[in-house]
C-alpha cells in the first residue's frame, strides 16, 4: 500500500479505526480467539462436556503423530492434493488456454456452463453423483451390464473411494478454477502469442514457454487455494456419503479432526490435528505471498 | 486468429463432452424428481418421466417443514451476506483510503485468515454459541460466517480501480466519508458489490459444514441439511423425493446465476476476484 495513494487529510485521526472496528469485534470472536483457544485446548485432555481440563502437555500431539491411523490419513490427504491438482489445476489450465487461443466459437457458452457447478451445493453433487454412479441400478451401472461389466462399490474400496470423492468435489471446483486461469490468460498480450504463431511456434511451446510463466501468479495462486480449499471442500461429500470410512479410507487431515472432536469426544486430540494442520496451511501462505500477493496487489 | 480444423474439432468435442458431464447430473435430477418410485428403478436411463407426477414434490412437503427450512435458509444467506458485504466495505476503505499505523500487518492478519481450517475454529464457536444458547438456532449458523476474509479482499481490490484523485477532491471538498461511499464509491462499483453479494448469498445458502455442527432440529434445518437426510451410499429407497430436495435446494442458486451470469463472470473475469 503505497503511501502518496493515501488520503493525506486524514492521517491523524480516528477515522480508519472506526471502520475497522466491525471487523475487529466479528473477526476476534469468532476467528482470533476460537485459534487460540483451540491451541490451548490441544494441551489439556478433554471432552467438551466435563467440567474439568486435565493439562497434558504435548501428550496430544505425540499420540496424534504415533497413532498409525494419523500416517493412513496423511496418506490419504496427499492422494486427495495429488487427484484434486490434477484435475483442478492442470485440465483448467490447458482448457483456459484452449478456449482462448483455439476455440473461436461457443466462448460464452463454455463459461457460462463450466462455471454453473460452483453455484451448487456440494451436498447437491454428492447426492446427485452417488446416485448417478451407484453401482447396482445407476445409470452408469445400467450401461456397464449391457456390457457385461460390473462397477465396483466405490464407496468400499480403498483408494477408488478416494477418487470418487474428488471427482465429486471437482464437478464444483473445476469451473471456478478454470474462470480465473482463463481470466489471467486472456489478460496476456495478443501481440505475443500473435508472433509466435506467425513464427510457427507450436501451440504446446506457446503453452509452456510464453502462456505459464506469465500467468504464473495465477497459476501457483489456485495451486494453493486448489489445496487448503479442495481439502475442506472433500469434507461435505465425505460426511454425507462415507463418514471417513472404510476404515478410514476416505478420510482426510479436516474429517478426522471433526471425528475425534464431534465423534469421538477426544478434544485435545481434534485441537492437536487442527493445529497441526494449521501449520501445513501456514507454510503455503507463506508460498503463497511470495508469489501471488506482490504481484497481485500492487498492480492495477 | 485461423486454426487448423481438426484440433478445433478435436477440443469442441472435448469441451461439448467436459458441459455434458457436468450439467447433465443436474437435468438428470430434474427429470427424475417427477418420476414416480419404481420408475425411478425401472426407467434409469430415460431422463423424461413416462408417467410425470407431482406426488415426490407433494409428499416432501407433507414429510419435511419445508417451507420453514426454505425460510431458514434464506433468512441465513440474507444476513451473513448483508453484513459480511457491510463490514468488509467499511474495512475495505479504511486499508485503501487511508494511512495508518500498522496497516500492512493489519491487512496481513486480515488475509491471512482466508487460511485458517474450519477445523481450527469450530470447537470454541461450538463451545461459544452453546453458552450464548444459540445452538440449534439459526443465529448461531449467521454470527461465525459473517467474520470472512474474503469479503476485504475482493472489495479491497474493487475499490482500488476507482481513479483515486475522484475521492481525493471529494474529501478536499469537505464531503463527509459516509456521502463518498453512498453517493460516489458505490454507483461506480455497483456491478461488482451486486456480484460479490450474490457469490456470498449462494455460497451461505449452499453452506453444508457449519450448519450441520450447529443445528440439531429439523425445524431450524437448512436445505442442504434436509438434503443429506436422504443420502445413503446404497441409493436408498427415497430417491425421487432425494431429486425432489436437490431441485429445491439448486433452484435459487441457479436462477441467480442464469440472470446475472453475464455480470457474475465479467467481475470474475475482469477484477481478478480470486
Amino acid at each position: 500500500m503505497n503511501k502518496n495513494n493515501t488520503l493525506h487529510l486524514n492521517k491523524i485521526n480516528m477515522k480508519p479505526w472506526l471502520f475497522l472496528t466491525p471487523v475487529f469485534i466479528m473477526f476476534s470472536l469468532f476467528v482470533f480467539w476460537p485459534l487460540l483457544y483451540t491451541f490451548y485446548l490441544s494441551f489439556f485432555d478433554w471432552n467438551m462436556v466435563s467440567p474439568t481440563k486435565t493439562f497434558v502437555g504435548i501428550d496430544n500431539y505425540i499420540s496424534v503423530l504415533t497413532n498409525p491411523t494419523t500416517y493412513k490419513i496423511f496418506l490419504n490427504t496427499l492422494f486427495f492434493i495429488g487427484i484434486l491438482l490434477l484435475i483442478n489445476l492442470v485440465v483448467p489450465y490447458i482448457f483456459a488456454f484452449v478456449l482462448h487461443l483455439i476455440l473461436n466459437r461457443l466462448k460464452g457458452f463454455y463459461k457460462t456452463a463450466i462455471f454453473l457447478p460452483a453455484f451448487i451445493s456440494l451436498v447437491v453433487g454428492s447426492i446427485l453423483f452417488t446416485w448417478i454412479l451407484n453401482p447396482i441400478s445407476g445409470p452408469i451401472a445400467e450401461i456397464a451390464g449391457w456390457f457385461g461389466i460390473q462397477l465396483p462399490i466405490w464407496s468400499q474400496t480403498e483408494g477408488l473411494v478416494i477418487v470418487v470423492i474428488s471427482l465429486i468435489t471437482s464437478w464444483k471446483v473445476f469451473g471456478y478454477n478454470f474462470i480465473m486461469l482463463y481470466a489471467s490468460i486472456s489478460g496476456i498480450s495478443e501481440e505475443i502469442i500473435e508472433a509466435a504463431r506467425l513464427d510457427g511456434v507450436p501451440l504446446h511451446r506457446i503453452f509452456l514457454d510464453i502462456i505459464l510463466p506469465v500467468s504464473s501468479s495465477a497459476g501457483v495462486y489456485i495451486l494453493i487455494m486448489t489445496i487448503v480449499q479442495g481439502l475442506q471442500f472433500v469434507y461435505t461429500p465425505i460426511s454425507v456419503i462415507t463418514q471417513g470410512g472404510p476404515n478410514y479410507a476416505s478420510s482426510n487431515l479436516i474429517y478426522q479432526s471433526y471425528n475425534e472432536g464431534f465423534i469421538l469426544y477426544r478434544t485435545g486430540h481434534s485441537a492437536a490435528l487442527s493445529i497441526m494442520t494449521l501449520l501445513v496451511f501456514a507454510i503455503l501462505l507463506l508460498i503463497e505471498f511470495k508469489f501471488v500477493e506482490r504481484g497481485v496487489h500492487y498492480e492495477n | 486468429m485461423r486454426t487448423n480444423s481438426f484440433l478445433g474439432i478435436l477440443w469442441h468435442t472435448i469441451f461439448i463432452l467436459t458441459v455434458f458431464i457436468l450439467i447433465f447430473p443436474i437435468i438428470f435430477a430434474l427429470g427424475t424428481s417427477f418420476k414416480p418410485l419404481q420408475e425411478v428403478y425401472n426407467n434409469v436411463l430415460n431422463i423424461i418421466p413416462i408417467a410425470p407426477t407431482f406426488d415426490n414434490y407433494i409428499g416432501l412437503f407433507e414429510r419435511l417443514p419445508m417451507i420453514q427450512i426454505t425460510m431458514n435458509t434464506f433468512t441465513i444467506a440474507t444476513v451473513v451476506t448483508i453484513m459480511k458485504m457491510l463490514i468488509s466495505f467499511l474495512a475495505a476503505y479504511a486499508f485503501v483510503y487511508f494511512d495508518f499505523k500498522g496497516k500492512k500487518f493489519i491487512y496481513f492478519i486480515f488475509i491471512a485468515s482466508i487460511f485458517i481450517p474450519f477445523t481450527v475454529t469450530m470447537i470454541p464457536n461450538y463451545l461459544i454459541m452453546s453458552s450464548w444458547g444459540l445452538a440449534d438456532s439459526i443465529f448461531g449458523v449467521i454470527l461465525p460466517q459473517i467474520s470472512d476474509a474474503i469479503g476485504i479482499l475482493l472489495i479491497n481490490q474493487t475499490m482500488r480501480s476507482i481513479p483515486f484523485s475522484l475521492i481525493e477532491s471529494a474529501r478536499i471538498d469537505n464531503i463527509s466519508h459516509s456521502r463518498i461511499m453512498i453517493d460516489i464509491i458505490l454507483p461506480l462499483i455497483r456491478p461488482q458489490l451486486m456480484s460479490t453479494g450474490i457469490w456470498f448469498f449462494v455460497n451461505s445458502w449452499n453452506e453444508f459444514v457449519w450448519p450441520s455442527l450447529m443445528l440439531k432440529s429439523v425445524d431450524s434445518y437448512t436445505l442442504p441439511l434436509a438434503l443429506q437426510m436422504f443420502i445413503s451410499a446404497e441409493g436408498g429407497t427415497d430417491l425421487s423425493v432425494a431429486m425432489a430436495v436437490s431441485i429445491v435446494t439448486m433452484i435459487i442458486p441457479l436462477l441467480l446465476y442464469l440472470v446475472f451470469q453475464k455480470y457474475i463472470i465479467g467481475t470474475f473475469t475482469a477484477s481478478g476476484i480470486k
